[in-house]
């Protein structure tokens, strides 16, 4: 297996974990501290990085004054961040065993422990990333493993996902909340995450164009 | 930036802590998903109503509700030992049955919990095609009512030596409590006289079963059953009576192009409300208008196309106002609008026309015409019906219901009546017609203005007679018994019921009783002219029923139960504390909607259907193998087992006290009517004595027998199982039925007579001689052989024949006061709270008899989600600008008088909550007299037994009362509060610390009203004359003060200035002809000869 391709998976587990995680609970010191010493994560908040409140408030305070007032502005009060909301047509939620993204995560047997994310649903935004996430980490053990057939399987569960799925409604939440995002954080976040999603989704549709070769695109 | 350059996320593969570290992992595979893919539950059905198949009913796995909200399985999975948060599964058999709480039966089923064999909750029964698996909030409130903690135990009997009303009861058991009362009925039916035939009195509140009380003083051969029709729906009866022989209309709502209703009753209450309102819902929904005739805005008017609000009382000109453009306009065709087709063929106008006499002499004489038809074809008939209709004129409607500013609705009204052509669909009941006197002539009137329309001929989306869509069998269960056929009829006349004043009264004239009873000089004065009536009754026996609270001039109930001499035994089958309980020698606990076996079966659309009111736990039990010890006793049993408590039914009781205490040794002649044919020791049971009864029903009966083969008893299998069943649909223009005639038989109503003793009268009809009587079998049209109406022409009658010849010709046909000067002439048609009788501006016409959705007259206070959404709902409804006028704000108590206008004399008043608002008109107030119930102690204790019996806990408060023959007083005391004390059925009841209303939902205004007898149909007019006034200082709401002496002498007017009572000429007590329900009577009982 090639390097390149092996790292490509691990980023893109990585980058579904940190944005789930994320767009799922406030940041805490703890975290934020982590994407601060890291450049790499940094970097994909640039806007965040040069702005002037980071230096007038010691992290505690920046969290509780600002970051997880516009968290729970963006995705706790006002704006909506799951599925249902945006693709039914009565705009209603289905917060019971009947929403059908629910009914993915039981297909694979994944059982989504909903408390322990503080999300009403199975189809909020974070829960559909974290999922990705889960996809692409199992995608990784087959590539280690050597069973590409099962990874291909699993890339395509993952380009329907995104397709059917997060693609039909992501963009346009994120959308909304880049533009009403109070805080740079969460604004590099909306558009960190709008960019890669649109951007993953573009790799798994050039990997499926190859019939699912991983080797093919590293040629 | 879009879109960035892949290469730019590759940055993600050298975060410094990996994925897995910074995920929230709220992903995990568990056993939750396997029990999902193994499980077969619906999470979110896709409609509201959705039902499990019946097939699937005896044994029907459902998540738990409490945890389904939790988001189902699919979530949670199913719980078991290695899925512990799953959601929990119950495992049911679900038992049809059939609501209680009000008279339209509604299909209901019984979730019974197989593992604690209790119910969860009730919800509809699909298979009922009148509710169609609907209920009301009633209906649901079901499971509160069963397991209210308020529930009486066990049978309690008043403690000896204490007196009644004292308070101080004991326990009893079923078993003593029927051999006391079963003794002293033997000893009263052993005598034997004819006074004896008339001291027992079974006093059934609403029944909601069809003909099973009516068996029980029938078998005993008693003339001895008393209705509370006539403080229900005696005066829609009797224009109903008069017009077919039949007791009330039956609409088809679903198909009619006009709703047009008189009061909120069908679509938000009352009859057959649910029923009725879901078909009046899918006709508007297709474009049908509908309009209400109420002086209040109801639910029913609020969303009507069109709400008019009458004068009440006064709707009888509205009608004839109808009748007359009918009569007098054409269409835009030039073309007739009277329905001659209709109205010529199946209308009595020969009958009038032929009478000459008559029309000379009360038309003519008392003015309604001017000049005699000049022959008697049908164009005459017309042309005097213009000329006899022409004076209700719309200027004249205007001023009579007092519709000024209203010109517009009265020709909205028109154009909605004009363009549903023969598709207009009623339901005159309750409202004007029981409100008023005169209110009989509202339904006259009403039944004119269909009947010209050919609206009653009982077509497709028009409107028929209730007779032909409904089933009556539960009094039919013969064939089961020794006896195995019907008692034979009853030889009495008890003038309790039936007193000689009113001899068309529809019908017992039951609010009056205790006067009665208790009117010595009316008594003697009917003994001297040759009448034989009981001064006492020996044996009471209200069943769930309550007519302290519930009738006129209460204190007056409470006088004569506390009399001893006057009522010598008294029992209350009842499944809750009441008011009248209190003063009665016994409360034997019964059965609510799970609990009791009950044939009903209710006409509230075009069909014929049965259904059947179970012992649900009982079912279920024997559905699980229980057997009860005694087969007889199977639902006492049962709920004794399971936790109910000593919980009985009359369909167990009554065969049980008859069969082993009242007549033990058969010498009565009653018990063969009571024990099994297959165990003559015993008494029959609900299996013999159901199948036996609805086995009457050839289809049933056909598909029964073939679905249960191995069963005993199939057809009650059958309705054990589904709990419904609809005999015959599209029942439609039944009148014009064929009746079958062969070479030698002519066949009518189930029995056939020879042809040759078939005789043929001018106007078409076919009368037999029976039983020294003529009877009308059919009407012959062109060359067929019909059935026709009930009537005795077999036509409807716009001329009642009968009524002029019992006195009354001046109203045997539809009129009305046509200006003030007739107001006291025909006195009779006019209501006591005209507008005539208001002079100042605090004199008001009281709106008393609407009833309120989520309560049913006394039978909500039980169930704490009724009485929680009943709170303060029952205020006086004042029109804004009077009460602006008096001063009047919201909220203010006030003082309401209320006076007679027959007497003169005052009630008293009762305190009440003001409401000014623009739903009620000008004039008129509005205060329902469902609410206001009271209790005289919290709680009574029973020695021996740990915990205090509360009373009515969740929706009485506590009052005082003072009454000392002449005045008496209530006044509140305490409110309800949150409960710790509740000992049994805590799981049903975790929330009754949360009671936060005080139960002060209303005055005892009933008490307060007089009893106003109708001189003709006998219905109390409920409506009453009020005078307001501010509250004085030491008034709280709730208080009444009644001087029910001088309501004493109320009643006494209404009967000696208004009554036309049988005299010497007469020969019998009644048209034998016109319906006396209940107990059968021979010949020799109708028979009277009264002094001179």
């Amino acid at each position: 297996m090639q390097e390149n391709i092996l790292t490509q998976q691990i980023a893109r587990i990585n980058i579904y974990a940190l944005l789930s995680r994320l767009l799922m609970s406030e940041v805490d010191e703890e975290m934020l501290e982590l994407i601060l010493k890291d450049e790499n994560m940094l970097s994909f908040f640039p806007t965040f990085e040069s702005w002037e409140k980071r230096e007038q408030y010691s992290n505690k305070d920046l969290i509780e004054k600002y970051l997880n007032v516009d968290f729970t502005n963006l995705l706790l009060l006002h704006l909506i961040p799951y599925e249902s909301f945006y693709t039914r047509e009565d705009q209603m939620m289905e917060t019971g065993g009947d929403n059908p993204v629910q009914a993915i995560f039981n297909a694979f047997e994944f059982n989504v422990a909903l408390d322990k994310a503080r999300v009403m649903a199975a189809d909020h935004i974070a829960i559909e990333l974290e999922f990705m996430y889960e996809l692409a980490k199992a995608e990784l053990k087959a590539m280690e493993d050597g069973n590409m057939q099962i990874a291909k399987e699993i890339a395509q569960i993952e380009y329907g996902f995104l397709k059917d799925h997060i693609l039909e409604w992501a963009p346009m939440f994120l959308l909304n909340m880049k533009n009403e995002a109070g805080t740079a954080f969460y604004y590099d976040l909306a558009d960190f995450a709008l960019e890669f999603i649109l951007s993953d989704f573009e790799y798994l549709s050039e990997l499926k164009k190859r019939d699912y070769d991983y080797l093919a695109g590293s040629k | 930036m879009y879109l960035q350059s892949r290469r730019t996320f590759l940055k993600g593969a050298a975060f410094s802590v990996a994925g897995v570290a910074i995920a929230k992992g709220v992903f995990a595979t568990d056993a939750a998903a396997e029990s999902v893919t193994n499980s077969k539950f619906t999470n979110t059905p896709d409609t509201l109503s959705f039902y499990p198949p019946q097939s699937e009913w005896d044994n029907f796995q459902e998540l738990d509700g409490a945890d389904w909200k939790r988001g189902g399985i699919e979530r949670h999975g199913v719980r078991s030992e290695e899925n512990p948060d799953g959601i929990q599964v119950n495992n049911y058999t679900i038992v049809p049955t059939v609501c209680s709480n009000c008279e339209a039966g509604c299909g209901l089923t019984a979730w019974v919990n197989k593992d604690t064999m209790t119910v969860r909750k009730y919800m509809g029964n699909p298979l009922h095609t009148g509710s169609r698996g609907r209920n009301c909030a009633k209906g649901y409130a079901v499971t509160s009512q069963m397991y209210d903690p308020d529930r009486i135990p066990f049978p309690l009997k008043r403690a000896p030596g204490s007196k009644r009303g004292e308070g101080k009861w004991v326990r009893t058991t079923w078993d003593d409590a029927m051999a006391e009362i079963g003794k002293k009925m033997h000893d009263t039916l052993k005598k034997g006289d004819e006074i004896s035939k008339k001291q027992i009195i079974y006093h059934v509140g609403r029944p909601n079963e069809n003909g099973f009380g009516h068996r029980v003083p029938h078998s005993m051969g008693v003339d001895g059953y008393n209705s509370h029709t006539n403080i229900c729906s005696a005066g829609a009866r009797q224009g109903t009576i008069q017009w077919a022989n039949d007791d009330r209309n039956s609409p088809d709502w679903a198909n009619a192009r006009l709703i047009f209703l008189q009061s909120s009753h069908a679509a938000d209450a009352g009859h057959y409300f649910q029923q009725s309102a879901g078909l009046i819902a899918d006709a508007r929904k297709r474009g049908a208008k509908m309009v209400v005739l109420d002086p209040r805005m109801s639910n029913s008017a609020g969303m009507a196309d069109l709400w008019i609000p009458c004068w009440p009382g006064t709707e009888t000109a509205l009608y004839l106002y109808l009748a007359n453009r009918v009569l007098h306009e054409k269409d835009i065709n030039g073309t007739d609008l009277v329905n001659h087709e209709f109205f010529k063929e199946w209308v009595n106008w020969d009958r009038l026309m032929a009478n000459r006499e008559y029309i000379e002499k009360h038309m003519l004489g008392n003015g309604y015409i001017s000049k005699m038809p000049k022959d008697d074809s049908y164009e005459s008939f017309i042309e005097m019906m213009k000329e006899l209709y022409s004076p209700y004129t719309k200027e004249f409607v205007i001023k009579e219901c007092k519709l000024e500013g209203m010109d517009h609705k009265l020709d909205a009204l028109w154009e909605m009546y004009i363009d549903a052509g023969d598709k207009i669909a009623t339901y005159l009941w309750r409202a004007g017609p029981i409100a008023h006197r005169g209110g009989w002539m509202i339904t006259r009137a009403g039944f004119l203005t269909l009947a010209l329309r050919g609206a009653l001929r009982g077509d497709i989306g028009g409107t028929s007679f209730h007779h032909w869509h409904e089933i009556s069998v539960a009094g039919k269960g013969d064939k089961s018994t020794v006896a195995g056929e019907r008692p034979a009829k009853v030889d009495v006349w008890n003038e309790i019921p039936w007193p000689p004043e009113y001899p068309l009264s529809s019908y017992e004239m039951s609010h009056i009783m205790p006067h009665l009873l208790m009117d010595d000089a009316w008594h003697e004065k009917w003994t001297k002219k040759g009448l034989k009536i009981p001064k006492s009754i020996a044996v009471y026996m209200p069943r769930m029923y309550n007519p302290v609270w519930i009738n006129p001039d209460g204190f007056r109930w409470i006088e004569a139960l506390k009399r001893e001499d006057k009522i010598e035994l008294s029992f209350n089958l009842s499944p809750t504390w009441s008011e009248t309980n209190w003063y009665c020698d016994y409360v034997l606990p019964v059965g609510l909607a799970g609990e009791r076996n009950d044939q009903q079966s209710t006409p509230s659309k075009p069909e014929q259907r049965i259904e059947f009111r179970q012992a649900v736990l009982r079912v279920a039990a024997e559905k699980a193998g229980w057997k009860a010890k005694d087969p007889s006793r199977a639902t006492l049993e049962a709920h004794m087992k399971f936790g109910l408590g000593e919980i009985w039914e009359e369909s167990e009781f009554w065969p049980n006290i008859m069969v082993h205490h009242v007549d033990p040794d058969g010498s009565l002649g009653i018990r063969k009517y009571w024990a099994s044919k297959k165990d003559p020791s015993r008494a029959v049971t609900v299996p013999e004595y159901f199948d036996a009864a609805m086995s009457l029903l050839p289809r049933l009966k056909e598909t029964a027998t073939k679905m249960y083969k191995n069963e005993e008893f199939p057809v009650y299998a059958y309705m054990r199982d589904h709990g419904a069943w609809t005999e015959k649909t599209n029942v439609y223009k039944p009148q014009e039925e064929e009746l079958k005639v062969d070479s030698e038989y002519v066949y009518a109503h189930g029995k056939k007579y020879p042809k040759n003793e078939v005789k043929k009268d001018k106007f078409g009809a076919l009368w037999i001689e029976h039983d020294g009587r003529e009877h009308s079998i059919g009407l012959v049209k062109d060359d067929k052989i019909l059935a026709g109406f009930h009537t005795r022409s077999k036509k409807l009658e716009f001329f009642s024949e009968w009524f002029a010849e019992w006195k009354w010709p001046e109203y045997a046909i539809p009129v009305y006061p046509r200006n003030e000067g007739e107001y006291k002439k025909m006195e009779h048609l006019v209501t006591q709270v005209h507008h005539s009788f208001m002079k100042a501006d605090n004199e008001f016409a009281l709106n008393t008899v609407f009833r309120l959705p989520y309560n049913i007259h006394t039978r909500s206070v039980n169930s704490k989600h009724l009485m929680e959404i009943s709170q303060n709902h029952n205020p006086v409804w004042i029109y804004t600008k009077d009460a602006e006028k008096l001063g009047i704000k919201r909220g203010d108590p006030i003082r309401v008088k209320v006076t007679d206008t027959v007497s003169g004399l005052d009630s008293g008043y009762f305190v009440a909550m003001a409401v000014p608002t623009e739903a009620t008109r000008p004039g008129v107030l509005a205060c329902s007299h469902h609410a206001g119930r009271w209790r005289l102690k919290e709680s009574v204790d029973i020695p021996g037994f740990e915990h205090p019996l509360t009373i009515m806990g969740v929706g009485a408060p506590t009052y005082e009362m003072t009454n000392d023959g002449k005045v008496g007083t209530l006044k509140p005391t305490g409110g309800l509060h949150a409960r710790h004390d509740v000992w049994q059925f805590k799981e049903y009841n975790k929330d009754l610390d949360n009671i936060w209303w005080d139960g002060l939902s209303g005055s005892w205004q009933n008490a307060v009203a007089p009893s106003h007898p109708d001189p003709i149909a006998g219905n109390h007019a409920w409506h009453l004359k009020v005078i307001i006034e501010k509250a004085q200082a030491d008034d709280k709401i709730g208080d009444i003060v009644v001087n029910y002496a001088n309501n004493f002498k109320v009643y006494q007017a209404w009967r000696d200035q208004l009554t036309r009572p049988l005299d010497h000429n007469d020969t019998e007590r009644r048209p034998w002809f016109i319906k006396r329900p209940a107990v059968p009577l021979s010949k020799k009982a109708y028979e009277v000869h009264i002094k001179a």
